[in-house]
């Protein structure tokens, strides 16, 4: 553990924490004051994030700028934050996705205050539950990031907003229901009065049974909010209910944490449950990317339609996490960034198009490419790179995390490469209908999409860009955590290696 | 005996006789007559209830007997006095415009009051089981007069009969399970019983007896099956008494239940699988009986009884930590309900009963009693970081600690149903527009103040629960450390 020179993780909360306080002290109709401020404080944990990944010492690897307090010393709480491997591509992930999220609603005008306010208490939980070393700031921080959405979609969302949003946080909160027994029966089993993961995260501290009883609580509770067949169906009404800012949180960063929960607490700490539970970890995604390819085919609006395409590639991380390999790992972090970024940037387009015509639905629209050709790039960009094109990031995701499953389970493996091929059939059918084709008169006069706007998606699609060319820039972070820990792994249970596992 | 020691019951004993003496002077002429009758006892009230509060903080580190040992004073007992001191002091604040109790009355509305808040103290010192006995029927009879008092005839005294025929009988069966105890045990004081109930605790008489002694305080606590007074008596009552009730009245229930289960309880498998019974039932039934309701007092009082529930959980693992978080969920309960119950007076300003749908709008119509809502609503579901969540996760730990993993799991599931009511009123808050236009709200500067300090306090013990965490396991310590 490498303590930090500064704090800077906590710096980027604390950004956070100020920003929202500052919103709050502004009045109500200093608008365009408000949205100044969130962009700043927003642009600062951005450049935090990235300078955090740039500095990373990747020869060193393990976990970076650590900081620690001591916070509840009886229970073994402490406030302590750190960054490895896996973390900091999430970390870096929700900078991006907040900042452009950001710049994203820099249009809305209905309660600009409050919408910003509630925004980075939201992104505050986020970050927070990836730096986090203790795992009681973890579900904190789960909680804190939870309920925020409540209100951010039951105010300012649009196709069944109540529905949605309670829907969304009674299912998230169930999950949160599993998680923090889980949570205290790790602490009350390693017999070390201590919350923090180092501690836990000793090999041998729990017996098998523990492990396979709290795997499978950890598993389905950060499942839930992974997105996780059959535990699901709050992804794609929440996504569609949201307004579009938040909708990128929600799908790029949101359901990151639930796949970062398992692979932090559940794999981390329980590796023989993982073991034992891989299989049908494999068995749900698997089903989870065919069955999101299929009903997305099916959609009418175009946010149902990201929706569910969201469910199918959250698939992909599940299946890169069930494989056992280092490779998978590989993938499964991967994936969960490209995932993040593309799903913010598609999010983000359909954003602009709602925002002229107030209509998602396929049918309505068409044409579009010839009517405001630049914002259809964006939403095309993202689309392609949904479909696994190379070039793109996402191609090295699932590249990796399909090549890893094709070793362990070669039938999953055969499923879910033919699952790609239905992904792409739903996209290019979302761009052929409502990019091409005859156009819908009563859109053909609208306005292309200004410079300004275009930035947040201009972003996002750069870093698609490069990380499709250059995707050794995260793999080579990601590699300094999960070599390690599967070497590790692999010392203490041999069988691990193999196929056929148990 | 040490006067000083007795020095808050003292002290509220005087200020109930100041607020009698004052009924036979209402005629008088007054040294006050700027001020309106209702005003200046309100300003007296407050100043005495803020007073009893300095007392009860000076008084922590007191320790000693009363009456031939029949109360004992340790920091136990003087925390939770300090509490429920509080707990009167926050309840005076917002009686400054009780519009639905006649201004004739109101000097007997402050005049029950203190005695309630003196009965309460003499609970949670209570060592003796006739000392328990005759301060649980103070604090008792005074609050079904209290609740009794509302100016609508029909509402006030249907209540306070229900309020007052239950509780007759939970007393009446409380007595019969002390004479059991006392029959099996020889023992009257607790500290006797204490050493005595280990031997015998598995004999069904002394099981029967504890339990039904217990009764009378799970009537207090509304516990289930003893909470069907709670919903009708919080509708009927004045919302100021109703406050009173959700706060100050559990947490002396709690600290009494305390130190029962604590002298007693110990080793007996039948207590715990009672008490197992009825917290699971009481968490489900409350929260699942509160989504329906539509006044917003029912479905606090239904909340109420799912709380208590929880805090059972605490206290059925029989170990210091379960102890403390007792202890710690009793003081979250204070803040986080009397939160919830300021915002339910602020908007009801002419004391009549809230429904959820008059919630609506509230968000362009106070902006502050919204936030103070939304804050006490999500601490009373549970989430983090508020006080509410810290209380629970206390109770949590002990109880996983002991091994009772699927309650914890049963108790998360409840929370999960909790929060479904706990949004439909933040959502009326915040999202809903009210049926006609109504006015905003005019908030005078203390009220401001303390709905600003109440949200800020839940938040901050939230996130930094250090010093309340502490305070809690030493005075669970003194329980345990006295036996």
């Amino acid at each position: 553990m490498t303590p930090a020179p500064f704090p800077f993780l906590s710096a980027i909360l604390l950004s956070c924490v100020a920003g929202m306080l500052a919103i709050i002290l502004i009045p109500q109709d200093r608008q365009v004051l408000i949205k100044q401020v969130a962009i700043f404080f927003s642009g600062i944990t951005l450049l935090l994030s990235l300078y955090l990944f740039i500095a990373y010492d990747r020869g060193l690897g393990g976990f970076q700028f650590a900081e620690s307090v001591q916070w509840v010393p009886s229970l073994g709480v402490n406030y302590s934050n750190a960054v490895d491997g896996f973390s900091l591509p999430n970390l870096l992930l929700t900078g991006i996705v907040f900042f452009t999220g950001v710049l994203t609603m820099w249009e809305l005008n209905n309660r600009v205050k409050e919408y910003f306010a509630l925004y980075f208490l939201l992104v505050t939980g986020v970050f927070g539950l990836f730096m986090s070393l203790d795992l009681f700031f973890i579900f904190v921080w789960y909680d804190v990031s939870l309920f925020p959405m409540y209100l951010l979609i039951a105010v300012w969302g649009t196709t069944r907003k109540e529905y949605g949003a309670m829907k969304l946080t009674l299912y998230l909160l169930a999950g949160s229901a599993l998680i923090l027994p889980a949570i205290i029966f790790l602490w009350a089993k390693s017999g070390l009065n201590t919350f923090s993961f180092i501690s836990l995260a000793q090999p041998g501290l729990f017996s098998r049974g523990s492990q396979i009883f709290a795997f499978l609580l950890l598993f389905l509770g950060f499942g839930i909010l992974a997105g996780v067949w059959p535990f699901h169906t709050w992804s794609p009404v929440g996504h569609v209910a949201a307004p579009h800012g938040v909708s990128m949180v929600h799908a790029g960063v949101l359901m990151k944490i639930g796949a970062f929960g398992v692979l932090r607490v559940a794999i981390m700490l329980c590796p023989l449950g993982w073991i034992y539970w891989a299989k049908l970890m494999a068995v749900l995604a698997a089903v989870g990317i065919i069955y999101g390819a299929l009903v997305g085919l099916r959609q009418t609006d175009l946010k149902y339609v990201i929706g569910y395409s969201s469910v199918s590639h959250m698939g992909v991380v599940g299946l890169g996490l069930s494989t056992l390999t280092v490779e998978g790992l590989n993938g499964a972090v991967f994936q969960m960034f490209a995932h993040g970024i593309m799903t913010a940037l598609l999010f983000s387009s359909v954003g602009y198009i709602y925002d002229r015509t107030h209509t998602k639905l396929i049918p309505e629209l068409g044409g579009l490419s010839r009517t405001i050709p630049v914002a259809s790039t964006f939403f095309i960009v993202a689309a392609i790179a949904g479909m696994g094109v190379p070039g793109l990031a996402n191609f090295w995701g699932e590249l990796v995390v399909f090549v890893a499953a094709f070793k362990t389970y070669p039938v999953l493996g055969i499923v879910a490469v033919l699952a790609l091929v239905v992904t792409a059939l739903f996209m290019l059918r979302v761009i052929q209908k409502t990019f091409y084709g005859p156009q819908n008169q009563r859109y053909a006069r609208l306005q292309d999409i200004s410079l300004w706007l275009g930035t947040p998606r201009i972003i996002l699609a750069s870093v698609l860009l490069f990380l499709g060319f250059y995707p050794s820039f995260l793999f080579d972070v990601i590699r300094t955590a999960s070599v390690p820990f599967m070497s590790g792994l692999s010392a203490s249970i041999p069988q691990l290696m193999m196929s056929g596992l148990h | 005996m040490n006067w000083i020691t007795a020095g808050p019951e003292i002290f509220y004993f005087a200020a109930s006789l100041w607020f009698l003496l004052a009924t036979f002077f209402r005629e008088a002429p007054t040294l006050t007559p700027a001020l309106s009758g209702g005003r200046r006892e309100h300003l007296t009230g407050l100043f005495l209830a803020s007073l009893g509060v300095l007392v009860c903080l000076v008084s922590v580190g007191q320790e000693g007997f009363l009456f031939i040992r029949a109360f004992r004073v340790d920091l136990f007992s003087q925390v939770f006095k300090t509490l429920i001191a509080l707990g009167l002091f926050l309840i005076v604040c917002i009686c400054g415009d009780i519009t639905d109790i006649g201004e004739r009355r109101h000097h007997e509305f402050y005049f029950l009051l203190f005695t309630c808040t003196l009965a309460m103290m003499l609970l949670v010192s209570a060592d003796h089981l006739l000392s328990i006995y005759i301060s649980l029927e103070l604090s008792s009879y005074s609050l079904y007069i209290l609740v009794a008092l509302r100016q609508n005839q029909s509402f006030g005294l249907e209540a306070g009969i229900k309020y007052f025929l239950v509780g007759s009988f939970a007393s009446a069966v409380m007595l019969f399970g002390m004479a059991l105890l006392y029959s099996t045990s020889g023992a009257t004081y607790l500290a006797d019983m204490a050493r005595v109930l280990p031997a015998i605790i598995n004999q069904p008489a002394v099981v029967i007896g504890l339990l039904l002694t217990l009764t009378g305080f799970f009537f207090k606590l509304a516990i289930f099956p003893f909470h069907f007074w709670a919903p009708d008596t919080y509708q009927g009552a004045g919302n100021q008494v109703a406050a009173y009730i959700a706060t100050a009245s559990k947490v002396a229930a709690i600290a009494v239940i305390l130190r029962v289960v604590a002298s007693a309880g110990n080793g007996s498998v039948y207590l715990v699988h009672a008490l197992v019974i009825l917290s699971v039932v009481s968490m489900t039934l409350g929260n699942l009986a509160a989504i329906v309701q539509k006044d917003i007092k029912r479905l606090l009082a239904f909340s109420t009884v799912a709380h208590s529930g929880y805090i059972l959980l605490g206290i059925l693992v029989l170990s210091p930590a379960g102890y403390s978080g007792a202890i710690f969920y009793a003081l979250a309960l204070l803040v986080m309900k009397f939160t919830a119950f300021m915002v339910v007076v602020e908007l009801a300003s002419d004391g009549r009963n809230l429904q959820i749908e008059e919630l609506a709008g509230l968000h362009r119509r106070s902006p502050i009693m919204a936030l103070a809502l939304l804050v006490s609503l999500f601490s009373l579901a549970g989430i983090p970081p508020t006080i509410g969540f810290t209380g629970k996760f206390l109770v949590f730990v002990a109880a996983i600690e002991k091994g009772y993993v699927a309650l914890v799991i049963i108790a998360m599931v409840n929370v999960v149903i909790s929060l479904y009511y706990y949004l439909l009123a933040i959502k009326a808050a915040y999202l809903l527009e009210p049926a006609r236009e109504l006015p905003p709200l005019v908030v005078s500067f203390p009220k401001k103040l303390l709905a600003g300090v109440s949200t800020a306090v839940i938040v901050f013990a939230g996130f930094f629960p250090y010093w309340l965490v502490q305070l809690a396991q030493t005075t669970a310590q003194t329980l345990i450390g006295s036996r």
